[in-house]
Formats: C-alpha cells, structure tokens, sequence
C-alpha cells in the first residue's frame, strides 16, 4: 500500500509563495462541485487544497496549471479561501523554484513577455501599429484620457478591431486622448497569476514609471485583466491612478447623453460576463446598459449569468495553454448561445474574444455566429 | 527617529473596550506595549480636561474607546463622547498637535482583534509623526 | 488628616504573570513609591493565603488603602474588595492594576511588559489614596418577573418561576404560546411527538394563578433596573373579546378571506379571523388587522354574524399595560434562514425544494397533508435528498454551526424511510452528534440504510445530463471521500436552514439595553461562568436568542435563568451601584445642564435656602458621568472616578520611571 507522510517542507514553500489562506479549508468540497471544469473534466479542487496542506502536492501534475481563476469557487467557499491565492502559489513554487514542469505553451508566453512586453513575441516598437493610419495622439502630459488595449488587440490581427473601434468612438466623441508610448509592456495581471512573480513585478514597475512620469491620471483599457492588475495590484506597487475598463466609460457617456446609438443593429445578442469584469470586479450592469441603448437589438441573457456567469476558459494564463477540444468551456458557451437563437454573442475582453471566436470557427457555426466586443457593436451603432 | 517608541494612554470604557482589551489578553493577542489604560465607567464620562492633561505631560497620542452608538451601558454615551472629541479636537488644532494624536474608537466587548488592531496602527502611526511637540516642549522647561 | 498608609500586592498567577513579568522587580519598584508601607508579591493573590495577606497587613501593619496588581478588575476586583472589607477597611479604599490580560498576556517582552506593569501598579497606587470611603446602599427587589416570549424556553422559566410562587407575567408576541417547538412532529433522538410533551405544559402556563398571560402582546418599553423594572405592554387588539371567545371556530370557518397559515409554513391557508392552531393557548380567536376586509375596506363582518358569544369586537384598541418587575427573562427565540438568497440550491424556483420547517408540518398527522410526504403534485417521493449546513457554518450567511440541523436531518431521514419508503441521501460536511442518544440515533440510520455523502452541495438543478436526471431534482456535490463529482437525481430536498438571531432582536436589544454578538444573538455575561445572565444586571436570556442549541439545553437554560431570578427574589433586596454622582452645592449654579444631559432623570434642580442647586436621586443615578463632564462649575463628581484621581492617574503615567 502507498503510505503518505505530511511533507512539512512543501508545505511552507506553498504557504510562502502566497498559499497561506489554505489554512482555513475544511474539506467540503463546495469548490470542486462549483468549478466549471467538471462538467467537462475531473478536476478536484479540494483534494489540491488538501494535498497543499499536508505537502503531498504533486508538483508535476497538469492540475496545477488547470485553474481558470475565474472565482466561482472563491465566491462561495464557505470559509472565504482564496482559492486561486493557493492555485498561483503552486505555480509560483513550480515557476520559481523549478520542482516541477512548467507547460510549453506558457513558458513561450513567459519568455515572450519578460523578453519583449508581450507574450505573442510580436516587436515591442510595434506596439501601436494597429492605431498607423487612424492618427492617434500620443499621450503627453495633460491629456485626459490614457487608452490601454491590452496586447491581444494591440497586436493580434483579429482582435485588431476591438482597439479600433474604441478609437473611432473616441474620436467622434472628440474625447483627449491618447496612446503611452512603445515602452509600454503587457500588464502582467496573467502572467502572475501563472506564477511568474518576479516577471509581474518587472512589467508593473516598468508600466507604473512610465504612467506615472508622462502624468497620467485617467486609464480606459478594454480588457478586464489590465483592469484587475491596475485597479488591485498596481496601488500596492505605487500606481495610483483612475482605471475605468470601456464598459464603465461608455455607459457613462450614454447616461450624461453625450453618446447616443441611432443606427440600428436588428440582431439577438447574448452577452457573457467575463470573469475579471464580473465576478473578480462586480461589473455587470454597465455592458448591459450599452446594449440596451442599441436601437433594435434584443438582449439576451444565458441562463447562468452574472454572479454564475460560465468562464471562456482564459484566465490564469490559460488563454497561452492548449485546451483539448472537448473541454472548451466557450464551445458550451457557444452551444448554449446557439441554441438560443443568439446571433452575436457580446462580450467585453479580449481573452474571450480570442476564445468564443475560436469556438465559432472550430464549430462550423461561423456562418450563423459573430463574436464581438461592446465597444465593435457600439462603433458600427453611431 | 530611529527607536522612538511612542508613549499612549488609552481611555477604555468598562463595558466595552475595557472588556475588549481583556479578550484581546485571553486570546493571547499580542500588541505593542506603548499602551497604558485607564478604565472609565463610560466613553462619555471621559472630561477634555484628561486628555489635554495626558498630552501635557507628554504622551505622544490618546486613544478614547468605548461602546458602539447602540450597545452603550448608559444608553447614550458615545454620543456624548464623539460631541465632546469633535471640540475638543478644534482645541488640539490651536494648540498645534496632529489630528491623528487623537483616536477615537468603538470597539465592543467582542471585538479584541480590533482592540489589537486598533493599538497596533495607532503605534505605527505615531512612529511616522514622531513625538508629540508637547513632548519637546516640556522637556525644554524642565 | 489621616496618614496614608498602602498595601502593594503583586500576584504571581502561577506564571501567567511572573513568566513575563519581573514580579519581584515590580514589588520592589512599589515598595519605594510615596504612600507604600509594605509591598509583595505572591503566587496566587486570590487564593486564601494570598487574601490573608491583605487582611493580615491591614490588622498588624495599619494599612488603610490597598492595591493588588492582577488580573483583569472584571474579574477578581469584587474578591478583594472582599477581602478589604474583611480586614475592616471600607471595600472602596482599594484599586486594581491589571497585569495579565492587559500586560503580561499581549507582551512578550520581558522588559517592556515589566515596565508597563510598574506604570500601572504606580498609577493604581497614586490613585488609591484620593479614594474615599463609600456606602453600599441597598434598594428593596420587587417580587415579580417578566418573561419575554411563550415558546419552549418561556414557557419552562415562567412555570419554574410561578411554582415557587412568584409572580410572572409571560408577553408572547403570536396568537397562542408555543413557538416553533409547537411547529415541530416529532423531536430527536427519541421521535416522541412534540406536540404531546408540549401542550400539557402550555395548558399549564394558561391556568397558573401566578402567570399572567399577554399574547398577541409585545414589549414596548423598559425603564428602570434590577429590583425595579418599569415595563409597557402593547397588548395589540386582536378584535375578539378573550373572556367571551369560546374557541369554537365557527368565525373561521365563515370568514370568506383567506391567507397563508404562519403556523403551516405557508403549505396551508388559514381565515383571516383565525385560531392558529388547535391547541392554541389561549383558545381564541384573533382577527389579523392587517388582512380584515372590514378593517381595511369596512365590509364583510361576517365573522360578527357567526359568533353566537357575541366575542367580535372591531372597536377593540391597543391596549398599553403597565407592570413593575424586579427581574426579566428573554426568551425570543430565533429566526429561520431563508434559502432563497443560496440562489444555487433554487428554493422558491423549485416546487419540491423545501426548509426544514415546511417538511416538519408535511410529516404531522395534523398538518396539511395529514401526516403525508407529497410532493407539489400529490406524488409520494421515491427519493429524497437533505442538504445539511444550509446558511450555517458559511462566513457567506452564517459563521457558526446551528447545532440542531445534523440531528433534525437524521430525523427527517428516518421520517422519510418510515413514512415513504423513499431512498434517503444525506449531504454533510462533518455529522455533529454530541447530545445524550444522539451518536445512537446516527447509529440506527445507517442501520436503516441512509446514504451518508459526505460534500457541501454545489447545486441543485433541473437541468438534465441523463435519462435517469429527467423530471428530477438534481443534487450536485463532490463526494469528498470518493474524490468524485457526484450528481444524485431526486424528487425531493430538504434544506437544513441555520437558525438565526430574529429580525427585531436589534430593536430589543435596544428596548432592554442588552448587547449582542457580533454574530446578532444576545451576548452572554461570561461565555463559561455566566452564560444565562447579560451583563445588564437583572436581565437573563434562556434559548435560541442566545444561541442555536436543541430542545434539552433550551429548557435547562430556561431552568437555570428561573433559578437566577428566584435567587434575587429570595434574597429581596438589591445592592445599588456606590460610584455616583454627588453635587458640591457650595458651587452649583443650579444651570441645569447636568438635568439635560443624564438619561436616566436622575438629577434635578430644586431650590434650597432659596438657591436653585442640583439634587442626584441616588435611587436613579447609575454613574456614567456624564454629568461631571458637562458640569461648567465643576460641582457634579463621580465618587470613586472623581477629577482628582483620574487626572493623578493620568500624571503618575505621563511620569518617568
């Protein structure tokens, strides 16, 4: 019979790298009954937590890179554990520490983005080329307004648009704006929550300088993620600044009237909550509120929505993995869109834009399903 | 101000904070010992008079902690409290001392966590503002 | 004037004390302060040896103030003001420092906690000499008690206290006395039915010659203390004259409107002139105001024509009873959680989805179903699923574990094997089985082939995976032990739902002036030592508005608060707080600002020799002081917490070691 003896050792390595709310878990189980893994996979949420308390981590195992971080569990786990503190602290032990393997896509994506800014590997100077022929100002000091893409829509063509969009609004709305230099890098939020801390701690200083000395006060980004990282994790490092995700400012501008939607879009629209925007930040009424204001258009609702909004299946640096077909949680997501009779389904991150148009494309469903971000549908709707 | 360790009298009402401070010791919390306490029976019988008295003789903050609004022994003494504290406050200004020498806080019987807590960001504060001026001044005479 | 002459006292507390602080450094320290004749330190000061110390040094030394530096004043501050007395001293000639709980339990610095510790001890000692003598004063106990709520708890401290003898007047918010024991089938572990072990002891609460029973009645006001509580009922017009009422029902039955049955967990309809429930105590019937017909919209009167006694009375008032009580008892009980905010587990969204107190009124013989488990559409579940912790033991709802839910969920399980031959899956997190017969009980259920899955349900879904899913409710869970996910399709769940503090329990807590805990349920003298009284003197709490527990602890602690407050009673009188406030009229202006301020009336400005001076009733003053303070003359002082001494406290801190 296999004998297991507590292995003291690693567990303080997991408690040291940030897994000390472990401590609290009483084994219900609640977290593996809420992860979105297992309707389509095994995935025991519990079994890790208790196998961190006692050292008996299998640190070679693909579970600890499994986490989506999407929060459902951490929601509602009954002793408040910060699941995914514990879930990137195995990383971390694994990422720094080395005693386990790190899977080959997120090392490229780490070694992308420690060595040039952005995990596609894409040149750092290339940066803005999406916005070359839309002459967008460089951010100086006393610009209002500092727009962040988010390196998906900076660099991946198609995602291109979702950056596009959000200048061509913000240029008919005559909004004083602009784009941070080149130096600008990923924000980092993914990648620490793959466990490369010292990789996030370089980007944030990096981006925090650079913010701070061309006097920013004001960032819109697209993405949750960017989001997250500079809302919670920046102000920590020294980063004090007013972040708004695209979603909020927008719907801001609607309810001031300063923008108004007059073109029609006669089209059903179901809208999935992004984790970082919904859960992780509470933001669920304002992208609703900008599809409302769609003339023509039908807002759909999934059936888990909001607060138990189902994730895409990119976060905690999954977006840089290779997830089997089968167990993509966008292609439920596209199937449930589907069989609603949705024809775009909206959402408001670059990840899931990445991963709902993929699902689309793979299902063979491009001809009947678009994929969108808020600020595309609002731009065609002015 | 290498190795200044800040000197601070607490006003603790008996039913609460007094209480308080006593849970926080069988829990075995610890807290930094710059803290002297004087119980009173109520956070509204503490006179302005013992607080000027405290920084006069140098202390470097006062804590007046009592009762929640609702949980008052004496059914209103905290508000008495937070109006006397609110003058007295003014009075602290022209004589020149920093706002922050001055806590007021509720904390219930419960509530020895709070209690700790409270005394160990009122001795981490103190530390950044250094001694009181009083302090110096009264040393000066001396 | 007389030499003052103190006595240090530092004790050891085994090494609770002298493990962190230098007690004889402290003794040592004292012993050449001004004032001190004789300073030591001992291990146990408030052992017999120790406390003869004290009386010993006050006999042989001429001590006439003494300090003992220990633990907490809350403690052990009344034995040595005891021992004080015994040694012939005046038991206010004496201070406190408190050295454990405040010094040598948060510090672990030797030298610090030790210096901290002679601060204190030489505060106290600056302070003991301005103490001056005070007479403990003595009120007579008025022999009667309030009782606050008729549910199990109330009942059992009313009939205690009433066969002593003593007078108890029972206020019960509901139509009838009973609470949610009344609700209840059949009560663990040992399945007899509530209802026979209840309604003889509400029958008894009824007829007692020493109850006076106000139901339908609410506590409005409290005023006074122990010894002499002032109370204002509300007796809430139930429209029906109680004397004539004869309890036949016939208004029921004729009154064309009907409403949710409280009593029924809503599962069955009651008239809104309505007795709740056939045992009702009293039996009569209570016309609920809010629901009339007449009252609202002045017509129907229906029930008027019904009632041959003529009992119908819509001109019936509120009524305000005034009753004087030397001591009062709370027993209001708790609330049930709602699960429709755990939106996963679908209460209210799903027909069969049910809390523990609607399947308790399923299984009685007397409830709506006649003692049937039936599903929403009549069928017998094949299958039923209970889902323990449900808002308990979840810092997202509740925090502490409910007590009762393990147990009740093994009666409901074996409920459901009786009455339906129903597959039984139970959904636990740990099973809590502690109580006499209790392990036993969980014992027989798994002889009776309960399945136990040990997992906190995730979900509970209509949503189909399978064949065998379709029509069902589906219970999602890990099975922990297994390391599996587990879907189980079922007909029926029952949600264990935690027991909470009730709704109002802020507001009467305000009305009674007693705290409560951070979780909302009334807060306990000494979690260990005390646990029925508050610290409001005078005032016990017994049952659920104290804390989850179960049936026989409720009645124990209904018990024990009888006792408490026959104790008080026998005893007749009631010692007065000493410290108050005391006016010097020499320099009283008669402003009246001390009449504004104090809450409890007790100052008041009277003319004396012609001059306008405040005059304190000792009888009201509690001493909070708030009175000194806004005293612009300082005539108004505290005894025992004069200016004086607190400003020679505060210096003897401020000074150098």
């Amino acid at each position: 019979m296999e004998v297991l003896s507590p292995y003291k050792e690693a567990t303080e390595v997991i408690l040291e790298a940030g897994g000390e709310p472990l401590k609290l878990c009483y084994q219900c189980g609640l977290c593996t009954g809420t992860c979105p893994w297992n309707m389509v996979r095994s995935f025991l949420v519990r079994r890790i937590m208790h196998e961190a308390q006692l050292g008996a981590v299998d640190f070679g195992s693909e579970d600890v890179w499994t986490c989506v971080t999407c929060k459902a569990c951490v929601d509602r786990c009954p002793r408040g554990v910060e699941i995914i503190d514990v879930m990137r602290a195995l990383r971390r032990a694994v990422a720094s520490l080395g005693i386990g393997v790190v899977p080959d896509a997120l090392r490229i994506s780490a070694k992308n983005i420690a060595g040039v800014g952005n995990p596609l590997g894409e040149p750092p100077e290339r940066r803005n080329d999406w916005a070359k022929d839309l002459k967008v100002k460089d951010f100086a000091k006393g610009t209002e307004v500092l727009y962040f893409p988010c390196c998906v829509p900076s660099y991946d063509p198609g995602v291109k648009n979702v950056a596009r969009s959000v200048a061509a609004i913000f240029d008919r709305l005559k909004i004083d704006y602009g784009l941070i230099g080149t130096e600008a890098k990923c924000c980092g939020e993914a990648i620490r929550k793959a466990g490369y801390e010292e990789t996030f701690q370089s980007l944030a200083q990096n981006n925090i300088d650079l913010f701070t000395s061309n006097g920013v006060k004001t960032v819109v980004v697209s993405s949750p993620h960017c989001y997250h990282t500079f809302k919670a994790e920046y102000p920590e490092l020294g980063g004090e600044f007013e972040v708004l995700h695209i979603a909020q400012y927008l719907a801001s501008l609607i309810d001031k009237g300063k923008l108004k939607l007059s073109k029609e879009l006669n089209k059903k629209v179901v809208y999935s909550d992004p984790c970082y925007l919904g859960r992780h930040n509470h933001i669920y009424d304002e992208p609703r509120e900008i599809l409302k204001a769609i003339p023509g258009l039908e807002l759909l609702e999934f059936p888990d929505a909001r607060e138990n909004g189902l994730c895409c299946g990119g976060g905690g640096g999954r977006i840089w993995m290779d997830t089997p077909k089968g167990e993509r949680f966008s292609d439920i997501r596209v199937e449930q869109a589907a069989e609603m009779g949705a024809d775009i389904i909206a959402v408001a991150c670059p990840y899931c834009v990445l991963n709902y148009t993929d699902s689309v494309l793979s299902m063979g469903k491009a001809e009947t399903m678009q994929v969108k971000d808020i600020a595309e549908l609002v731009a065609e709707a002015m | 101000m290498a190795g200044f360790e800040p000197q601070i009298i607490a006003f603790c009402c008996n039913w609460c904070t007094y209480a308080a401070a006593d849970l926080a010791g069988t829990s075995r919390m610890q807290y930094p010992a710059n803290v002297r306490i004087v119980r009173v029976m109520c956070s509204g019988m503490v006179n302005p008079l013992y607080v000027l008295k405290a920084f006069e003789g140098g202390v470097d903050g006062v804590l007046i902690a009592g009762c929640h609004l609702t949980d008052c022994h004496y059914i209103d003494g905290p508000t008495k409290c937070d109006a006397m504290v609110d003058k007295l406050r003014e009075m602290l200004h022209v004589l020149g001392l920093e706002d922050e020498r001055l806590r007021r806080e509720m904390v219930a019987a419960s509530e020895g966590v709070l209690f700790a807590r409270v005394i160990k960001e009122m001795v981490e504060q103190l530390k950044k503002i250094g001694p009181s001026p009083f302090k110096a001044r009264t040393e000066a005479l001396a | 004037m007389e030499e003052i002459r103190t006595g240090v006292y530092i004790c050891h507390c085994g090494l609770n004390i002298a493990g962190v602080v230098d007690v004889e450094e402290v003794a040592k320290y004292a012993g050449q302060l001004p004032g001190v004749v004789v300073s030591r330190e001992y291990r146990y000061m408030c052992s017999d040896p120790g406390q003869d110390l004290i009386k010993d040094d006050i006999k042989e030394l001429g001590v006439n103030r003494v300090v003992v530096a220990s633990c907490s004043p809350r403690m052990h501050e009344p034995t040595f003001r005891k021992a004080v007395e015994d040694g012939g001293l005046n038991p206010y000639l004496y201070e406190h420092a408190n050295i454990r709980e405040h010094c040598s339990w948060v510090h672990d610095d030797k030298e610090l906690a030790t210096n901290k510790a002679k601060d204190l001890v030489r505060a106290a000692v600056r302070r003991v000499c301005r103490h001056e003598p005070l007479v403990v004063r003595e009120a007579p106990f008025t022999p009667s008690v309030l009782v606050i709520g008729g549910g199990i708890a109330g009942m059992q401290a009313a009939l205690d206290i009433a066969n002593g003898h003593q007078k108890v007047y029972l206020v019960e918010r509901d139509p009838s006395i009973g609470g949610h024991m009344a609700q209840l089938d059949r009560t663990f572990p040992t399945l007899d039915c509530s209802e026979c072990i209840l309604t003889p002891k509400m029958s008894d609460v009824g007829h007692h010659p020493f109850i006076e029973l106000h139901t339908y009645s609410e506590v409005e006001e409290v005023s006074g203390s122990i010894g002499s509580f002032k109370v204002k009922i509300r007796k809430k017009a139930r429209y029906v004259d109680e004397s004539k009422c004869v309890g036949c029902g016939d208004c029921e039955e004729k009154c064309p409107w009907k409403v949710p049955s409280e009593y029924e967990m809503g599962l069955a309809k009651r008239g809104v002139i309505y007795i709740p429930f056939a045992q009702a105590i009293p039996n009569v019937a209570t016309i609920d105001g809010e629901h009339c017909v007449y009252l609202q919209k002045g017509k129907c009167r229906a029930c008027e024509k019904a009632c041959e006694a003529g009992a119908i009375d819509f001109e019936q008032k509120d009524e305000i009873i005034e009753v004087e009580v030397g001591a009062i008892i709370v027993a209001t009980g708790y609330d049930q959680f709602d699960p429709a905010v755990i939106s996963q587990y679908g209460y209210r969204r799903f027909d069969n989805v049910l809390t523990g107190l609607e399947f308790e009124r399923l299984t009685c013989a007397a409830g709506p179903t006649e003692g049937k488990i039936l599903l929403k559409d009549g069928r017998e579940p094949e299958s039923v699923a209970l889902v323990h912790c449900v808002g308990s033991r979840d810092q997202n709802y509740h925090e502490y574990c409910s007590r009762v839910c393990c147990m009740y969920a093994l009666k409901y399980a074996h409920l459901a094997k009786e009455l339906t031959k129903a597959d039984v899956y139970q959904f636990y997190i740990d099973m809590r089985c502690f109580g006499e017969g209790y392990e036993e009980f969980y014992n027989r259920l798994s002889e009776e082939g309960v399945n136990f899955i040990r997992g906190k349900v995730a979900k509970i879904t209509d949503d189909a995976v399978t064949d065998e899913e379709k029509g069902k409710l589906v219970v999602v869970s890990e099975d922990t032990l297994l390391g599996k996910l587990i879907r189980v399709p079922v007909d029926m769940v029952i949600l264990c739902s935690a027991l909470q503090p009730r709704a109002d329990a802020e507001n009467v807590g305000k009305i009674l002036n007693i705290n409560r805990r951070a979780d909302g349920f009334f807060l306990e003298r000494h979690v260990k030592l005390d646990p029925v009284a508050t610290p409001t003197d005078g005032i016990f709490i017994a049952g659920c508005c104290e804390a989850p527990r179960d049936i026989p602890d409720t009645v124990a602690q209904a018990e024990a608060t009888a006792a408490k407050a026959l104790s008080l009673i026998s005893r007749g009188t009631v010692t007065l707080e000493a410290a108050i406030s005391t006016v010097d009229e020499s320099i009283c202006h008669g402003c009246g600002r001390c009449e504004e301020v104090c809450p409890f009336s007790a100052p008041s400005i009277v003319s004396k020799n012609g001059v306008m001076v405040s005059e304190i009733n000792e009888a009201l003053c509690k001493g909070c002081g708030a009175c000194a303070v806004i005293c612009p003359t300082g005539a108004v002082t505290i005894k025992h917490f004069t200016q004086d001494e607190i400003l020679a406290q505060v210096d003897a801190l401020t000074e150098a070691r």
